[in-house]
């Protein structure tokens, strides 16, 4: 029997098929890497998706829009900016929420964790790098997007008052750093971007209005939006502090001791 | 110099690697081959510390993977190549890799040339095929070019001219001086590769030596126009026949030229001799089967 065979010419890979000599004069760094130079890292790994540039956009850009909406719709005498500037950067702070989120459980989702501790084994040095490279963002788009916020009202509200407006900024800005760090904590104990959002934005925008029209003084106690709105509109006092940092402090130890016992697969 | 030693990583009560110990030599590709679920990944997972161990230790060059200062410029390492962010293109990717190995970013460009995918280097990870994040994770473990390379099943996607490049690519690091660890469950992939072999099945090491050693078996296969004339001349010899597939007979202990003869002398037509060879395949169930 005579098999007839067909003269198929191989698939074309020419560059493949070169193969680079031994390279004795490739710079490579030896020693571990710097701190700065994860945190650069982390901050690039954040703005290099699209779902995180167009989370950086809408952080951005979210506060000052409502804010045009706001002053458009509403002849409401405003009395002051810090109100404004605080419940602008709120909704900041939850995007920012989404950022850190990203940073950690989509490293997860993504599988990209091995690869990430494959070339820096040590975790918790990821973990803090990671919660650094997002409170840096989030404070950097919180302050921008305040400016924005801030630059509308200046133009579109008149006689309204600026007294404590620097407070109302500087707490903005902190919050977006806090809300980004608290997001990365609970996206690195969940590990699971769907379940870790879902169960941020539930906890925060569906149990916490429940809860502080049922039980106003444990809402006091645990809401971290009710905070930050505190803090903005010129209140003094520790107790908002304390829930912003009980937050932080929470989620970055759960995210850490989770982080630490979790093989990656 | 990496050296696994006593290696056992048990899963709730299950036993996946079961007291793994072996060494890799520089100048050498080790194959590492057993069937889907030997305990192959986890071995390699366990090397590179994404894995606890449950017992039992793996050093590279007398240190565990997680205490190397820059890991990425010891072990390049392959492991799972769909585990790349779709939504960032290659270029973007490998840089990332070689801030963290400390390369400078012209050698992205290298690496991508290297593996055939400067076309694709600006293109979103999530429209390659499964061959080009295969050849991008290659990409990615030869960033530092380092002394080396871990593999876990890297012909997966790979077309022929993929398999054959990658072939040329780890014998030549080899010969450079590198160190190779490649897994396969396709043994005639890793066959005209590897220098030795390691073999896994259930967890345990069941076979570890070169190739030739291991493949390497001493008996005769022939076959003739009048197979049990030829039989009956053979055992008259005092030969042990067996009878194997298609009417050849297996000679156990008998050289090709002494076959030959006794064929001759008894005046019979012979259409097939040569010295046997175990196929990988055959060596395999055979150590498989005993382990089990």
């Amino acid at each position: 029997m005579t098999v007839a065979t067909e003269t198929r010419k191989a698939p074309v890979m020419t560059d493949v098929l070169t193969l680079t000599s031994p390279r004795s004069d490739l710079p490579v760094r030896r020693t571990a890497p710097s701190l700065p130079l994860l945190v650069g890292l982390e901050i690039r790994k954040s703005l290099s998706t699209r779902s995180g540039k167009a989370l950086a956009v809408a952080a951005t850009l979210l506060g000052p829009a409502a804010a045009v909406i706001a002053s458009a719709s509403s002849d409401e005498d405003l009395g002051s900016v810090t109100g404004p500037l605080s419940v602008m950067g709120l909704l900041t702070g939850y995007l920012l929420i989404s950022l850190g989120v990203l940073s950690t459980a989509g490293e997860w989702s993504h599988r990209t964790v091995q690869t990430t501790y494959l070339l820096v084994p040590h975790r918790g040095r990821v973990l803090a790098t990671k919660a650094v490279a997002v409170a840096l963002i989030g404070a950097a788009l919180a302050a921008l997007s305040t400016a924005l916020t801030a630059g509308v009202l200046a133009t579109m509200v008149d006689g309204v008052s600026w007294d404590g407006a620097g407070q109302a900024v500087g707490v903005v800005v902190a919050a977006g750093a806090a809300f980004a760090v608290i997001g990365a904590g609970v996206g690195a104990a969940l590990a699971n971007t769907p379940g870790a959002l879902t169960g941020l934005y539930l906890v925060l925008l569906g149990v916490m209005p429940v809860l502080s029209n049922s039980k106003p003084e444990l809402a006091e106690d645990l809401d971290p939006a009710n905070a930050v709105l505190h803090l903005g509109m010129g209140e003094q006092g520790t107790q908002p502090i304390v829930v912003i940092a009980g937050w932080v402090v929470v989620s970055t130890v759960a995210g850490w001791v989770l982080t630490h016992r979790r093989a990656v697969s | 110099m990496i050296r696994v030693s006593g290696l056992t990583k048990q899963y709730g009560g299950r036993t996946v690697v079961d007291d793994v110990s072996f060494a890799l030599e520089p100048g050498t590709v080790t194959g590492f081959l057993g069937p889907n679920g030997a305990g192959k990944t986890t071995t390699m997972r366990v090397m590179t510390g994404l894995v606890p161990a449950t017992s039992g230790t793996a050093t590279v060059g007398d240190r565990l993977y997680v205490d190397l200062p820059n890991p990425g410029s010891v072990v390049g390492t392959l492991l799972d190549a769909s585990a790349v962010h779709p939504g960032r293109t290659g270029r973007t990717h490998l840089r990332l890799l070689a801030s963290a190995i400390g390369v400078p970013d012209s050698r992205v460009d290298e690496v991508l040339g290297l593996v055939g995918l400067t076309d694709a280097a600006r293109r979103r990870v999530g429209g390659y095929s499964l061959g080009m994040r295969q050849r991008l994770g290659i990409a990615g473990a030869l960033l530092a070019d380092p002394p080396v390379l871990v593999f876990d099943e890297p012909a997966n996607g790979l077309d022929p001219e993929g398999i054959r490049w990658m072939r040329d690519l780890l014998r030549g690091h080899a010969a450079r001086g590198g160190t190779v660890l490649l897994s396969s469950h396709l043994l005639g992939e890793v066959e005209h590769t590897v220098d030795r072999l390691l073999v896994i099945g259930g967890g345990r090491i069941v076979a570890d030596g070169a190739v030739a050693e291991l493949l390497g078996a001493d008996g005769t296969v022939v076959r003739a126009a009048d197979p049990a004339a030829l039989a009956r001349a053979l055992q008259a010899a005092r030969f042990h026949v067996q009878h194997g597939s298609d009417g050849a007979l297996v000679v156990a202990g008998a050289e090709p030229a002494a076959v030959g003869e006794i064929a001759a002398t008894a005046g019979l037509a012979l259409t097939d001799l040569r010295p046997q060879q175990r196929g990988l395949e055959d060596l395999f169930f055979q150590l498989t089967e005993a382990a089990a």
